[in-house]
C-alpha cells in the first residue's frame, strides 16, 4: 500500500497519526530520563499502569455497554492514578523501608502488573465482552484508534514538545547540574514536577498503541539512537523525537501490511514499533559518525596504518635506500602501507631498492625531528634517563601535532642535537 | 473422579486439603497440582532471589524475566515440546542472550548500564512476542506464556518445577558459603580465590532456569515478584542470610490458591 494512504485513508489515518504522536511524546521524555540515568523508572510506570487501566474498564462496565466508546478515557484515568500510586509505592519502599532503588522498582512493577492480570481474569468472569479492551493494552493495538484518540495524543505530544521548547534553558541547566540550577534561581521543583507529570502522561497514553510491557522500549531506544549522533542537548531532543516518530510510523505500517498480506497473522503494534526502534538504535550504535563502533574501529585502523607508513618512511630515511626484502623483514604487514606511500608520491622504486622522493624526505625528516625533540624533552625537562626515552618517543612521534612541535622547539631553545648526539633535522616547509 | 474441592469455600478448602493429606487418599487432583507447582516455583524463586538482590542484579533479573520469553519460544520452535532438557536449553539460551548482549552493549558500544539493559530486554521481548504471534498456530504456546495459566497445569509440570526447586535447594545448600562470601565481600572472595564472575554467572543461570521453569504457572513477568518479594519481606524479620533463607520457605508456604498466583507471598501474610 502506498505510504501516503496511511495519512489520507480514513481508517488507517487515525492509527498512523496516533502512533506517531504518542511515540514522539514518549521518546522526548525518554531522552530526559536517559540523561538523568533513570530509564528503568519508565519500565515501572508502564507496568504499574495496567491494574488501574483494568479497573477503569471494570468500573465503566458496571454502567452498561453503551459507554464502550468512552473506555479509553476510563483507561487513561485509571492508568494515570495507578502508575502514580506505583511511583509513590516505590518512593515509600526506598525512603521509609531503606530498600535500594533497583529491587524496589522490580518489586513494585511485578506486584502491580500481577495485580493487573488478576483483575483482568476477574473481569473475564464478570464482563467478558470488555476483556478484549483490556487484553489489547498488554501488547498494544493501534488499529482501533479513532480521531478522538488522535486529538488527545496530539495535544500530549504538543505539550511535551512545547515544554521542551519553551523550558529548554531551565531544563538544560537542570539536567546537567541540579545544584547550579538551584543556585541561579531556577525553580527546579516546578520543572521537575512538570517533567514528572508529562512523563507519566506520555507513558500512560502510549500503552494504548505500544502496550504496558513494551512501553519502556519506546522511551529507551530513540534516546540511545539520538545520543549517538550528537553531543548537543538540542540536537539529541530533536533527533530522539524524529526517531520516535519514525519507528511509530514504520512499526504501525509493518503491522498493518503483515495483517493485510497474511490473513491469519495478527502481530500487535507494540512489538513491531519497539523492534523498529531497537533496530534504529542498533544501526546508530554501529554506524553513527564519531561515536559509532564502525567508525571507531575504522579510525583505529587508519591510525595504525599511518603509524606503519611513518615507521617505513623513517626506516628508509635512516638508510637512504633499502632493499625490498629487508623492508619486509623489518616491517611486517607493511605492503599496503608501501603501496599507499608510492601512490602518494613519497616513495619510489628503483630496481630492487626503495627510495624516498624529495617530498618523502621532508616528511620523514619531520617525523624524525618529532622523535628526537621528544627524546630531548624527556631527558632535559623531565629528567628521564637517555637510555629509556626511545620507546616512549617511538609512540609520541605519531601523536605530536605541529603546535606541540612549535612549543617543544621553544622550550628546548631550538636544539640541534638529541640526547644520543644525533642531529635533529631542521624544520622545513612542506 | 469427582474433584473433592468443587464447590468448596475458601476456608473449607484447607479442611479438605488437610483431610486428604492426612489420609493420603486418591490421586492428586488438579487443585493440588496447582498448589504444589506454585509452591515449588515460589520456593525456587525465593531461594535464588536474595542473592540477586544482594549482588545488585535485580535489574538483570527484571531483564531475564522478559527475555526468558524468547528462550521459551525458541525452544518451542526447535523441539515443539516441553521437558527437562528443553527447559535447560531454554534457560541457557535466554541467559546467554541476555548476558552476552547486555555486556556487549556496555563494553563494545560503551552504553550506560541502564540503557543497555533496557534496550536488550525490550527488543528481545518484542522479538519473542512477534514469534509467538507468528507461530502460535503451529505450537502449543500462546501469549499465555506471559501471564501464566494455572488451570492448564498437569502432573508433568509438577515434576519439572519440583526438579527446579530441588536443583536450587541443593545448589544453594552445597555452595552456601561460597555464595555468601561472594555476595557480601567481593574483594575478600577474590583474595580467598573465589571467582566473582563465575559465581555471578552461576546465579544468573540459576535465575534463568527458575524463570523458564515457572513460566507455565505464573508467566515470565510475574516471576520477578517471586524473586524480589520474599527477600524484601524476610528482610523485615532478620538480617542474617541463613535465617533469611530459612524464613523464605515459611513465608511462601502460605497457601496460594485458585487463579491468583500473581499476588506475591507478601500479600498473603
Amino acid at each position: 500500500m502506498n505510504l501516503l494512504e496511511y495519512f489520507t485513508d480514513p481508517i488507517l489515518r487515525a492509527p498512523t497519526l496516533g502512533c506517531i504522536f504518542m511515540c514522539t511524546a514518549a521518546s522526548l521524555m525518554g531522552a530526559v530520563l536517559f540523561f538523568q540515568r533513570r530509564l528503568m523508572v519508565s519500565e515501572s510506570i508502564s507496568h504499574a499502569a495496567y491494574p488501574g487501566a483494568v479497573l477503569g474498564v471494570f468500573v465503566l462496565s458496571l454502567f452498561g455497554a453503551q459507554f464502550e466508546e468512552y473506555s479509553f478515557l476510563a483507561v487513561l484515568i485509571g492508568a494515570t492514578i495507578s502508575s502514580y500510586l506505583g511511583l509513590k509505592a516505590i518512593s515509600y519502599l526506598e525512603k521509609r523501608r531503606k530498600i535500594k532503588s533497583d529491587p524496589a522498582l522490580c518489586f513494585a512493577l511485578a506486584i502491580f502488573f500481577g495485580l493487573g492480570i488478576l483483575l483482568a481474569s476477574g473481569l473475564q468472569e464478570t464482563a467478558p465482552m470488555w476483556v478484549s479492551q483490556v487484553n489489547s493494552l498488554l501488547y498494544g493495538q493501534a488499529a482501533t484508534l479513532t480521531d478522538l484518540h488522535i486529538a488527545i495524543y496530539g495535544t500530549l505530544a504538543l505539550a511535551c514538545t512545547s515544554f521542551i521548547l519553551f523550558g529548554f534553558r531551565p531544563l538544560q541547566t537542570l539536567l546537567f547540574d541540579r545544584g547550579f540550577a538551584q543556585s541561579i534561581g531556577i525553580r527546579t521543583q516546578i520543572v521537575e514536577r512538570c517533567l514528572f507529570w508529562l512523563l507519566l502522561l506520555s507513558i500512560v497514553a502510549g500503552i494504548r498503541s505500544v502496550g504496558v510491557i513494551l512501553m519502556s522500549g519506546m522511551l529507551i531506544a530513540p534516546a540511545i539512537a539520538a545520543r549517538q549522533f550528537s553531543n548537543s542537548l538540542k540536537t539529541v531532543f530533536f533527533l530522539s523525537a524524529f526517531f520516535g516518530a519514525f519507528s511509530g510510523l514504520l512499526g504501525n505500517v509493518l503491522s498493518v501490511e503483515i495483517a493485510l498480506k497474511y490473513d491469519q497473522i495478527h502481530i500487535p503494534t507494540g512489538p513491531m514499533i519497539v523492534l523498529v526502534g531497537s533496530l534504529v538504535a542498533l544501526l546508530s550504535l554501529l554506524f553513527a559518525p564519531k561515536r559509532g563502533v564502525f567508525f571507531r574501529i575504522a579510525r583505529l585502523g587508519l591510525f595504525r596504518l599511518r603509524c606503519i607508513e611513518e615507521n617505513v618512511m623513517k626506516g628508509i630515511w635512516k638508510k637512504e635506500r633499502i632493499e625490498r626484502s629487508e623492508l619486509k623483514r623489518l616491517y611486517p604487514n607493511s605492503s599496503f602501507a608501501l603501496f599507499r606511500l608510492i601512490n602518494q608520491g613519497f616513495v619510489f622504486k628503483e630496481g630492487k631498492n626503495i627510495c624516498l622522493t624529495e617530498d618523502g624526505r621532508i616528511k620523514a625528516g619531520a617525523i624524525v625531528r618529532l622523535h628526537r625533540l621528544w627524546e630531548l624533552y624527556l631527558t632535559e625537562q623531565l629528567g628521564c634517563h637517555a637510555e629509556r626515552v626511545h620507546h616512549c618517543a617511538e609512540e609520541m612521534e605519531h601523536i605530536l601535532t605541529p603546535e606541540l612541535e612549535e612549543r617543544l622547539t621553544k622550550v628546548l631553545a631550538d636544539p640541534k642535537c638529541d640526547p644520543h648526539s644525533q642531529p635533529i633535522p631542521q624544520r622545513r616547509q612542506l | 473422579m469427582i474433584n473433592p474441592y468443587s464447590g468448596v469455600g475458601f476456608f473449607e478448602f484447607f479442611w479438605v486439603l488437610a483431610q486428604r493429606l492426612f489420609t493420603l487418599s486418591g490421586p492428586l487432583t488438579s487443585d493440588e497440582i496447582q498448589l504444589a507447582v506454585l509452591s515449588c516455583c515460589a520456593l525456587a524463586c525465593g531461594l535464588i532471589g536474595p542473592f540477586l538482590v544482594l549482588k545488585r542484579m535485580s535489574m538483570f533479573a527484571n531483564s531475564l524475566s522478559h527475555t526468558s520469553l524468547l528462550g521459551i519460544v525458541l525452544v518451542f520452535l526447535l523441539f515443539s515440546g516441553w521437558g527437562l532438557g528443553m527447559l535447560l536449553v531454554g534457560a541457557l539460551l535466554s541467559a546467554l542472550l541476555t548476558a552476552g548482549l547486555t555486556a556487549g552493549l556496555i563494553r563494545v558500544f560503551r552504553l550506560q548500564e541502564d540503557a543497555s539493559i533496557g534496550l536488550v530486554f525490550t527488543s528481545l521481548f518484542a522479538i519473542g512476542v512477534i514469534l509467538v504471534s507468528l507461530y502460535a498456530r503451529d505450537s502449543h504456546l500462546s501469549t499465555e506464556a506471559v501471564t501464566g495459566n494455572c488451570d492448564a497445569l498437569r502432573l508433568e509440570d509438577l515434576r519439572l518445577s519440583g526438579t527446579v526447586a530441588l536443583f536450587n535447594l541443593t545448589a544453594i545448600s552445597l555452595f552456601y558459603r561460597k555464595l555468601l562470601i561472594s555476595s557480601f565481600d567481593e574483594p575478600f572472595s577474590r583474595s580467598v580465590g573465589l571467582s566473582v564472575p563465575f559465581w555471578r554467572a552461576m546465579i544468573f543461570f540459576t535465575t534463568a532456569l527458575t524463570c523458564v521453569g515457572s513460566f507455565r504457572a505464573v508467566g515470565v513477568l510475574v516471576v520477578l515478584a517471586l524473586l524480589t518479594g520474599p527477600y524484601l519481606t524476610a528482610r523485615l524479620f532478620s538480617h542474617r542470610l541463613h535465617h533469611l533463607l530459612l524464613l523464605i520457605p515459611r513465608i511462601i508456604a502460605h497457601p496460594r490458591l485458585d487463579t491468583s498466583p500473581e499476588l506475591s507471598p507478601k500479600d498473603r501474610i
